[in-house]
């Protein structure tokens, strides 16, 4: 029976080429980008997860008010990791890591640096708790003593080759020799952070116990059967035990009278696992993702999923009625409704099967592109791990059902004789259902036009926002700390080349980096609760001009004044936060210790216009800059129209001043978009799956189109008999479509206002909603479903009605 | 074998009903060459689609071998069409995706025969109807006439007791329609099928040994004088 139902499947299928093709192609597209979704979304919700005890893993959150600013941070103080050990039998292990960021490494006695990035101090416990398998070493003796390194496969092979490295040293900033003890397998990429580099903790000199500073991300595994949740209460006696002591010492207060005065301190346990999509905390490791995307993401693969099985069961309707003969003929012949639901389903469920065998193929054709818009290394092989292999099956089988399932059932309910004397027009009588189908399938189209475009112009709002400082043309030198004492030398080298305008030495530039702030107070009062939290930045004379900032009153630093070492300019912002009325003359007092005893005195000699320096999610902090000439970043404005030439004449300064450095540079712009690449990113993968949901939006309108068209072949026929012109007949045609768009675009307007507002809430700058952007969608799913059904349309009343009328 | 008491058959029309088919009394036995004949819209077709279990009358009752159709479920009357009943139709109703020999399987797949039964007798019929040579041909590469002789050899596939055939000879030329009227004939007198057919054709009707008239939805019988069975 199966056979017959084969059989009479696939000769159907082939003989109306047209029809199988767009309906197998359109689900194909739409599975096709399930599929990649699905890799894309299983890879966001397997970060961490190889770990083997990534369950029981989870990392010390810090959460600190204090100075009337908030701090939510991935690192908490250098003890904690012990002294829960310690206390709690609950703790198995811990281990502490701490992210020293790029230094240039090279083989003990090589010449050539090579720039590596995410280095980071571990503890010796690194092995314990993380599943990390050391290729060559011990893991148990490999991180215990100091000037020891673990480098990755990839890290060994770039710095010695096919040599086995273990005993051999490397360099780190020509400064600082490791010995190399282990070799361990590349980090996977699914990690919430990645290094080729852990350097033993010991080595690190850092001022060990120390409560109230937060630089160690610290990780925890916990004993099986440990609730983390109640186990977290624990941090309220740590803090009254090991924190509040110096917390007297150090700010003279205790914690409560710290609380009491609006300040705050809590830690808190997030999983591991939960990291990369759930953390949003300062100071991570690496950047993470958002669960926000993968709900967005997920929600568009349904969307399309749907469009595109909406199709497939339009089309098989649509085509169905012309197989009402057959099946008038099987009910007489003693088949029973099961029987023909099977058959239906049958041919359905082959039709999903064959769509779901070109969407790999697409998938395969199309992973590269997706990568790169995603930034991920998915691989087509992914797909065909244990667990995918239910969704491969079960997805074409439900898919099948689901769009066989009406036709299946409609048609095998007629009486077989009303079927057999033309009686029923299935395909008109089914029309109330399509209809529907189509308005909702282009009500999602709509929607999905809607949210590119808001995506877009967001983006665009914060590229082009004038951001307080002119970011063009903004060359910074990376790694400048290698040039030393020469950096003021070197600086004022490049200024004098034709085509920089400007240069400066400074602190911190206004892209995000790892800074904290820092408590100012205003003169002569040192109570915490006066303290206003505020970033403070080295600068020299040239910063503001450099960077193309507005000073709103007072002045710049000036050589002219002797005394700008005290001098010191704000931002509206800190203005604002301090209370000044008149901000010019005022002074703040700035802490020189931790103890919170030894103050310096500074003089507020100019405001500066609030500039952004954090993503524009969030609001402009406060913002203090102070002459300090002894800092990292280098930073020159040019005004050239051959910039890569210009380029070449610095980096010639460099080898000069800083021999066997690697020249590196970023432009100030690149690193402001490098901000926003996340959500460009969504923005570009929105767009190219929009595209696509329209595109088989649009197939399918196509073939139903044609359905329709050839159904009223007779209508047309004798109208053109009677006089009709070619217009009149493709009005008549496209008319019931363009109204079914008409309403879809009527019912997507709210819900795509709804859901773009909602996701503009994210931003602390953000555009409004633009009404024409409704009408922009509407004309535009209007245009291509027009142009779409008037193919068929045009092709129907250019038809030579005498044809039509003979074969009735 | 069929038993028709006082069947009518209306549909609504507007605060009335149109009657299609007046208080028919009718019997039918085993071995019986029925035609039934009357002008168009004298209801011929459908007092044909009540006795094939296709239309359910309005008033009266059915037996089928003694059984009330009327009371017979959804299921068992499918059963009654896959064992006793085989139908032919004006416009023969081939499948046109199948081939002639799959189209003369299809009863039997539903009847649920093995396959080598299948084979045998599906070939069997190939050789009667003289079609072995076309058993690979789709319906729109044969002529009408073939084409019905297919349908003839689909109906008797399943060897029912009776076999409806609704103007059998309606789209064929005089040629064709003898021969498959001689066809009817041997089916009737060799394998004893009752046969029960809707004709305009005086001649065609002939070949049965009784003849219904139909008009306006009653029933005017009477014995046609050449019914004695030779």
């Amino acid at each position: 029976m199966l056979r017959n139902y084969l059989k009479i499947a696939i000769r159907n299928l082939r003989k109306q080429r047209g029809f199988t093709f767009i309906n197998i192609f359109g689900l194909a597209t739409g599975l096709a980008c399930c599929l990649l979704i699905l890799l894309y979304v299983v890879d966001e919700l397997s970060f961490d997860r190889f770990h083997e005890k990534a369950d029981r893993i989870y990392r010390i959150n810090t959460d600190i008010k204090f100075g009337g600013n908030d701090m939510h941070m991935a690192v908490s103080p250098d003890p904690m990791g012990p002294t829960l050990l310690k206390d709690y039998p609950q703790v198995e292990n811990f281990v502490r890591l701490h992210g020293r960021g790029t230094f240039l490494v090279k083989q003990t006695g090589q010449t050539n640096n090579l720039r590596e990035n995410d280095i980071m101090y571990a503890d010796s416990t690194l092995f314990d708790v993380f599943t990390l398998p050391l290729v060559v070493g011990n893991p148990k003796r490999a991180l215990v003593e100091p000037n020891t390194v673990v480098i990755s496969e990839s890290a060994a092979k770039r710095h010695f080759g096919n040599e086995n490295p273990l005993g051999k040293t490397l360099l780190f900033d020509n400064a600082f020799t490791y010995r190399v003890t282990g070799v361990m397998r590349d980090m996977p990429t699914n990690a919430h952070f990645r290094t080729d580099f852990f350097v033993c903790m010991r080595s690190d000199n850092y001022e060990w116990g120390r409560w109230l500073s937060n630089n160690h991300q610290t990780y925890i595994l916990l004993k099986k059967g440990v609730d983390a949740q109640r186990f977290s209460q624990n941090f309220e006696t740590v803090i009254q035990k090991y924190v509040g002591p110096q917390a007297q010492e150090f700010v003279g207060a205790t914690i409560d009278q710290l609380r009491q005065s609006g300040n705050r301190f809590e830690y808190s346990l997030i999983p591991m696992t939960d990291i990369h999509l759930h953390s949003k905390q300062n100071i991570e490791l690496a950047p993470n993702s958002d669960i926000q995307y993968v709900y967005t993401f997920s929600a568009v693969a349904v969307f399309i999923l749907l469009i595109a099985c909406i199709n497939f069961m339009n089309l098989s309707t649509a085509r169905s009625a012309n197989r009402a003969k057959e099946v008038g003929v099987r009910k007489v012949l003693g088949s029973v409704q099961r029987q023909l639901i099977g058959q239906f389903m049958t041919e359905s469920v082959l039709m999903a099967i064959l769509a779901m065998l070109l969407a790999l193929v697409i998938v395969a054709l199309t992973l590269p592109f997706f990568n790169d818009i995603s930034s991920k290394q998915l691989t087509i092989d992914q797909l065909f791990i244990p667990q995918f292999l239910p969704v491969l099956l079960v997805l074409p089988l439900g898919v099948g059902l689901l769009a066989g399932s009406y036709p299946a059932f409609f048609l095998s309910s007629f009486r077989p004789i009303s079927v057999l004397k033309g009686k029923i027009n299935l395909g008109l009588k089914s029309a109330g259902l399509r209809s529907g189908l189509v308005v909702f399938q282009f009500m999602m189209s709509v929607i999905l036009i809607v949210g590119t475009m808001v995506v877009y112009r967001q983006i665009n709002f914060i590229q082009t926002k004038k951001v307080g400082f002119n970011r063009n043309q903004v060359l910074t030198i990376n790694e400048a700390y290698a040039l030393g004492e020469q950096t003021q030398t070197f600086k004022d080298e490049v200024r004098k080349l034709p085509g920089v305008t400007n240069g400066s030495v400074s602190g911190y530039l206004p892209v995000p980096s790892n800074r904290s702030d820092s408590p100012l107070f205003p003169e002569g009062q040192r109570e915490q609760s006066k303290a206003v939290s505020t970033q403070q930045w080295g600068v020299d004379y040239d910063y503001i001009p450099t960077l193309g900032m507005e000073l709103k009153e007072g002045r710049n630093f000036s050589r002219e004044f002797g005394a700008d070492s005290t001098g010191i300019i704000l931002n509206e912002t800190a203005v604002k936060v301090f209370g000044f009325k008149d901000p010019i003359g005022k002074r703040v007092w700035r802490m020189l210790d931790d103890e919170g005893k030894v103050f310096k005195t500074y003089t507020v000699i100019g405001v500066v216009k609030n500039f952004h320096f954090e993503s524009l999610r969030q609001n402009i902090g406060s913002v203090a800059l102070m002459m300090d000439p002894n800092q990292g970043a280098v930073s020159f404005r040019l005004n050239s129209h051959d910039i890569p030439a210009l380029v070449k004449q610095i980096e010639a300064k460099w080898k000069q001043m800083a021999p066997g450095m690697p020249f590196s540079y970023s432009f100030l712009d690149d690193s402001f978009d490098a901000m926003y690449r996340a959500e460009q990113r969504v923005g570009q993968i929105v767009l190219t799956f929009s595209v696509l949901a329209i595109l088989i939006a649009c197939l399918g309108l196509f073939g139903l189109a044609a359905f329709m068209a050839e159904q009223r072949t007779k209508e047309i026929g004798v109208r053109k008999v009677l006089g009709a012109t070619t217009a009149s007949i493709v009005g008549l045609l496209s008319k019931d479509f363009l109204r079914l768009v008409l309403i879809a675009i009527l019912i997507a307007t709210p819900i795509a206002w709804y859901g773009m507002n909602a996701w503009l809430k994210d931003f602390a700058y953000k555009i409004d909603v633009p009404w024409w952007v409704f009408v922009l969608a509407g004309t535009v799913a209007v245009f291509i479903a027009f142009v779409t059904v008037s193919f068929q349309s045009i092709k129907a009343a250019l038809m030579n009605p005498v044809k039509s009328l003979r074969s009735e | 074998m069929i038993s028709l008491q006082n069947v009518s058959k209306y549909y609504p029309a507007g605060f009335g009903k149109t009657y299609v088919l007046r208080n028919i009394t009718l019997d039918i036995n085993e071995g019986e060459f029925v035609s039934i004949m009357g002008p168009s819209g004298s209801g011929k077709s459908t007092l044909l689609h009540i006795l094939g279990m296709l239309e359910e009358p309005s008033e009266g009752e059915y037996l089928f071998f003694d059984q009330p159709v009327q009371k017979l479920s959804e299921k068992r009357r499918t059963e009654l069409h896959r064992n006793y009943i085989g139908f032919v139709f004006q416009a023969y109703h081939l499948i046109d995706e199948l081939t002639v020999y799959e189209n003369i399987e299809t009863p039997l797949l539903y009847k649920g025969m093995s396959s080598s039964e299948r084979k045998s007798r599906v070939a069997e019929l190939l050789d009667r109807f003289n079609m072995v040579a076309k058993k690979d041909l789709f319906p729109s590469q044969l002529s009408g006439g073939q084409q019905q002789l297919v349908g003839i050899a689909r109906a008797v596939a399943s060897q029912p007791k009776v076999i409806f055939a609704d103007e059998p000879t309606g789209n064929l030329h005089s040629d064709h329609a003898k021969e498959i009227m001689d066809l009817f004939k041997k089916l009737n007198k060799e394998d004893g099928v009752t046969i029960v057919q809707v004709t305009h054709s005086e001649v065609n009707a002939e070949y049965g040994n009784r003849i219904l008239r139909l008009k306006d939805g009653w029933l005017e019988s009477f014995q046609v004088p050449t019914l004695e069975r030779e």
